[in-house]
């Protein structure tokens, strides 16, 4: 026996073992120390971020030169020039004829022109629907005859190509009430479509789609890609034919008119798409050059591969000579600590520079004010999950997208500036299509996981998860370290012979607690329980006609207020109970706390797997709130400068950290006081699941639950 | 016998008296096998650069029976060429590489590691056709031009697998041993070419690369009609000095390799000479990329012919059985059958060649200086040509040409006795007999 006994102090744990001890005793200084480097990590990524290169050999980008003729432009305008004069008639009649004329176009050009109807239904809140695939039985159902577009697609087939590839254009376009804006995109396509009729190196087939924009630009291009890639075999002609006769009749009408043009009903289809455009012109005028605006993030934070960016952004810039620009957020451009820290790094990377010429880190001030403004905007539209633009419809379905959006310096009235404006757009959408063209498979080479920090400049993923790690890096720790302390656990760490020989009292009472945390853990789940079910309020909030999103907003917080009350009154006694029993120090609450920050570390990373943009703001705001909880009453009771510190940072964190709370004050600092609304609130959500965004998940089932936990703990009666 | 050793003498002088090698071969034929290693339409200027020297090589004089091009994909009927059915190497789009007269042998999927492989060193199997194997011998120049993607001691085929360094070597080397080549010529046109030449230790073996270890190999320029680029630096420069000559021109291999511009070609081409024996200034470059050949004149062309037409016949049927197998080692066989064999027992390594030395140094003793053969430069425009004769017209004092294109088993008539053609001069040369002294101008 007495061997055994020195044996054991001798059996040293392994080496990955005591570090873990280490930094769990030490927990404070870790979880300070890190929060601190993720939050510096992420002011940092504008000064990491790389420039963008061609990944692909086979894009080469710009190799080719420009074939559009003024031939193709005289077109362009002369289609204009025939629909815009339609724009007076009655307006039904108006979208009809323009319609005609479109598709006589098109198929003068020897594409096969077809018809795509659908019916618009406005988004719903569909609690089943979050992460399910796009499916066409939903669409067929429920739909009104009033509510109908019809989309125009025109197909080029690829003279020597295989047909098993295509590559989209969309353009939206308002028949009958389109203003000079839409028209020009038109032209712009048109002068593409014309000439790619003509050429001999199509290797994939080209699908120009007309998008029927007047139920917004997504509703058309969402519901022509769900019927593309779902082959219906009954025939969606003939279901609609039943119900929608007027429809069917306007649309007989119109096929009549066009009679001797070979224009199928059905739905006709070219191959898998490569990648899709979307060509927009902005009805603003800018004030320095023609500038391209580049629209790229789809639902929940996914984006398009980065080298289709790359080819538009370089034959934007170094063909066409185009302003090439990203969203960014414009109230950061002037603010005063952005500079403040810009000129630091500037400092910094002067001061590295001088040490040693070979480090090259330090960016201007500038650089890096607007490399924030367009990081926190591209990390603000990923986290939100909300595409922005039609180009979202394809990424659902695995398609590269992008919206551009070209805005003309003066509206060109002018002949020959409206026609070097076609030719610049035209001439950067044959580039890209050509350099797409050359495409051997999908876009596959360059990153899909990246944020940009200018149209050039991105930041990788293997860069931005740094940050991320940093954050909930000491949350296991700490869980750990306060799980251990409340159990009074000996880590090894601290002097063993201190511990005497446990009775058997202390031994019940070393199960009991051991136990303790399976209560803590009901609770937790609890809470998570009652976070699904506010997220599931809404649905019900959405079934109370004329209810404004004021008395909405109202009605949800209400509600979710009673459940609470109610799951309490229920459920909530074992633990008080427990509390009382066991009035220790630091027991029952940091049990709690352990568990509900095990719970916040589980939902953050998975979350950081759906929507990686949305788990990074998420854990800027939970993190720090969850490591300082501490009950306002031992603070309170102690009474020392650093617990009353404490306590304004509680309630600081406390309150910020509630997402409407946290919505509010957002707005506020980027959108000035007075356009606060109790309403903005109730829309920012509806937007968020009304476009299946896993974010709203996310405020429903992890950030909610974790900031009513932390206020449990905060109002703690200890 | 003293016939034998009088045709060896004859031959032996010839050769020695001209060449510094100690291989005493005689060189009888040329080939090239031209590679092009990469696929996908970005990688046009590969095949347009490996079309580009076919063609050269071709208006040079090397026929395309003997050519083997290996093209791993097809851009001329690539869906993306403007120009269907068309490759250029020039954005002027003067010359159309893709003619009607070119003769792919490996092509697609079949240019493989494997099959590069096995064209060199003539390991294929039954079944595959004469057309697409490397019937090289003894006496053969064999210019290997690879281009593609490649870096440290590799090159990549397919984009799937690559041909390394030593896997070069060793298939030179099995080539060196099976007597397939008397001197080769390797070009590479790919990034870091160089170091494709690390391994290479096969006497006879000449290399030049166009970059050095750690430099990229760049195109030319870019036709912005088609699209992509259309002819590498190193390759395009190659053209441009072989564009000034034809096949008459006594340009030397060094003048080839001094005229390669580090400045134009931004990288620098590299040559490997340490294998090779004669000197680059006395070596024309038609010795590799055309197909002139040395040959002898004699005056007395026919001295023993009556008892060497005789055992000749007898050796033919053994030829042209042993051909149909395709094998060299069967054919050595054969002629150990006749009366050379006491050769063999000699010498178990390389029996002619030995022996042939020995004969040599017998020979030189008793030669008369005036007796050594003239030599002049033969283009010869056929592949083979064979030296016909007969069992009755012996004396026939002008011999016939024929050309023969294919089949070994093709037999011709003249005038009334049918004979068998063989397949090339080597062979004969190898069994024993050289033919060489027999043609007459």
């Amino acid at each position: 026996m007495p061997k055994t006994e020195t044996e054991t102090p001798k059996m040293k744990p392994r080496p990955i073992v005591r570090l873990g001890i280490f930094l769990i005793s030490h927990s404070l200084l870790v979880s300070v120390v890190c929060c601190t480097a993720g939050v510096l990590a992420l002011l940092l990524l504008p000064l990491l971020a790389k420039s963008t290169y061609i990944s692909e050999n086979a894009l080469m980008p710009g190799s080719a030169s420009s074939m559009i003729s003024n031939r193709d432009i005289s077109e362009a305008n002369r289609l204009a020039s025939d629909l815009s004069g339609l724009n007076f008639e009655p307006q039904d009649a108006a979208a009809l004829e323009s319609r005609g004329i479109l598709t006589k176009y098109m198929s003068d050009l020897g594409a096969e022109v077809s018809y795509h109807k659908f019916h618009h239904k406005p988004n719903q809140f569909h609690p089943l629907h979050f992460f399910s695939s796009p499916d066409s039985t939903s669409s067929v159902k429920n739909f009104s005859c009033s509510a109908h577009g019809v989309n125009t697609v025109g197909i080029i087939r690829a003279p020597r190509g295989d047909g098993k590839e295509a590559i989209v254009l969309v353009t939206p376009y308002k028949f009958g009430k389109s203003g000079a804006a839409e028209t020009l995109s038109l032209s712009i396509a048109y002068t593409v479509f014309s000439l790619l009729s003509r050429v001999t190196w199509l290797a994939k087939d080209i699908i120009w789609f007309v998008a029927d924009s007047q139920y917004g630009e997504y509703a058309p291009v969402e519901a022509w890609l769900r019927d593309y890639h779902t082959p219906v075999f009954t025939g969606l002609g003939t279901l609609n034919a039943d119900t929608c006769v007027k429809i069917d009749d306007l649309y007989v009408f119109e096929q009549k008119s066009i009679a001797q043009r070979k224009i199928s009903d059905g739905f006709r289809r070219a191959g898998t798409m490569a990648a899709a455009l979307i060509l927009k012109v902005a009805d603003r005028n800018e004030l320095l050059e023609d500038t391209l605006n580049i629209y790229a993030e789809a639902s929940n934070g996914q984006m398009p591969n980065l080298d289709l960016i790359n080819i538009v952004n370089y034959l934007a810039v170094h063909r066409q000579g185009l302003r090439v620009k990203v969203e960014k957020v414009l109230t950061l451009l002037d603010s005063r600590w952005l500079e403040i820290l810009g000129e630091m790094f500037e400092l910094l990377g002067k001061v590295a520079r001088s040490l040693n010429p070979g480090w090259k880190f330090g960016i201007s001030t500038a650089d890096y004010i607007e490399g924030s403004a367009t990081l926190a905007s591209s990390l603000y539209y990923q986290a939100l999950g909300i595409p922005t633009g039609p180009h979202g419809a394809f990424r659902d379905f695995q398609v590269d997208a992008i919206t551009l959006e070209i805005s003309p310096k003066v509206f060109p009235h002018n002949k020959a500036r409206h026609n070097e404006f076609l030719l610049r757009g035209g001439r950067l959408v044959e580039g890209v299509i050509r350099s797409i063209n050359n495409l051997l498979e999908k876009f596959h080479q360059s990153f899909f996981l990246y944020m940009l920090t200018s149209p050039s400049k991105f930041v990788s993923v293997g860069v931005y998860m740094i940050a991320f790690a940093l954050l909930v890096a000491p949350l296991p720790l700490v869980a750990a370290s306060l799980y251990a302390d409340a159990n009074q656990l000996d880590l090894g760490v601290k002097n063993t012979k201190s511990t005497p020989t446990a009775t058997a009292s202390d031994e019940l009472d070393i199960t009991f607690r051991s136990w303790k945390w399976l209560s803590a853990a009901k609770e937790v789940f609890l809470i998570h329980v009652w976070g699904a079910a506010v997220s599931l309020l809404p649905y019900f909030i959405c079934q109370i006609p004329n209810c404004s999103p004021t008395s909405s907003s109202v009605i949800w917080v209400f509600l979710s207020m009673l459940s609470l009350l109610i799951l309490y009154l229920i459920v909530g006694s074992p633990s008080t109970h427990v509390s009382i029993s066991q009035p220790e120090e630091k027991g029952e609450w940091a049990i709690l706390k352990s568990a509900t920050i095990s719970a916040v570390f589980i939902g953050l990373l998975v979350m950081s797997v759906v929507n990686f943009a949305a788990a990074e703001i998420g854990a800027l705001l939970l993190v720090p709130m969850c490591l300082m909880a501490q009950p306002l009453k031992l603070d309170m009771k102690a009474g020392k400068l650093r617990s009353f510190l404490r306590i304004i940072c509680n309630v600081v964190l406390g309150f910020v950290a509630f997402p409407p709370a946290a919505f509010f004050v957002v707005k506020t600092i980027f959108e000035g006081f007075d356009s606060i609304n109790m309403g903005d609130f109730w829309n920012w959500m509806e937007s968020l699941w009304a476009w299946n965004s896993a974010t709203y998940i996310y405020i429903g089932m992890v950030h909610l639950p974790c900031w009513v936990l932390c206020l449990h703990i905060l109002l703690h009666s200890c | 016998m003293s016939i034998f050793l009088f045709l060896f003498l004859h031959n032996a002088i010839a050769y020695s008296s001209h060449s510094s090698s100690a291989d005493t071969t005689m060189h009888t034929n040329n080939w090239a096998v031209l590679v092009c290693t990469s696929r996908f339409w970005f990688n046009y200027r590969h095949m347009a650069n490996t079309l580009s020297l076919y063609r050269t090589v071709k208006r040079l004089g090397i026929p395309d029976e003997r050519i083997i091009l290996m093209l791993a994909d097809d851009m001329a009927c690539n869906a993306r060429n403007k120009y269907p059915a068309q490759v250029f190497n020039n954005e002027n789009h003067r010359l159309n590489l893709y003619g009607d007269n070119v003769e792919v042998d490996y092509r697609g999927y079949e240019v493989t590691v494997e099959n590069f492989l096995r064209v060199l060193t003539g390991r294929h199997e039954t079944a595959v056709p004469r057309s697409k194997r490397l019937l090289s011998d003894e006496g053969s120049h064999i210019l290997l031009y690879m281009t593609g993607h490649g870096g440290d001691e590799f090159l990549k085929f397919q984009d799937s697998e690559e041909l390394q360094s030593h896997d070069l070597a060793d298939a030179v080397k099995q080539m060196k041993e099976k007597r397939r080549f008397k001197e080769l010529l390797i070009m590479v046109d790919t990034c870091q070419a160089a170091t494709l030449f690390n391994q290479l230790h096969s006497p006879g073996v000449l290399a030049i690369g166009s970059s050095m270890k750690g430099e990229n190999s760049y195109s030319h320029h870019l036709d912005s009609d088609v699209g992509v680029s259309v002819v590498d630096r190193f390759t395009f420069y190659t053209l441009a000095f072989f564009e000034r000559l034809n096949m008459y021109d006594n340009a030397s291999l060094s003048s080839l390799f001094t005229s390669y511009d580090p400045n134009t070609l931004m990288s620098t081409a590299y040559y490997r000479t340490d294998l090779y024996r004669r000197h680059l200034d006395e070596v024309p470059v038609t010795n590799f990329f055309g197909s002139v050949m040395e040959t002898i004149h004699t005056d007395s062309a026919y001295r023993a012919v009556p008892r060497k037409m005789s055992k000749r016949a007898g050796i033919n049927m053994a030829v042209e059985k042993s051909v149909q197998h395709d094998d060299r080692r069967t054919l050595i066989d054969s002629n150990v059958q006749d009366p050379t064999s006491h050769m063999k027992t000699k010498d178990q390594n390389c029996p002619f060649t030995r022996t042939m030395n020995t004969f040599f140094d017998k020979v030189e003793r008793i030669e008369h200086p005036d007796s050594l053969p003239k030599h002049r430069w033969f283009e010869w425009s056929s592949p083979m040509a064979i030296v016909v004769g007969s069992k009755s017209r012996v004396q026939t004092p002008a011999p016939t040409f024929i050309t023969v294109h294919g089949d070994p088993g093709f037999s011709s008539m003249v005038g009334t006795v049918r004979v068998p053609c063989l397949v090339s001069v080597g062979r004969l040369g190898l069994a024993g007999i050289d033919v060489r002294e027999s043609i007459g101008f």
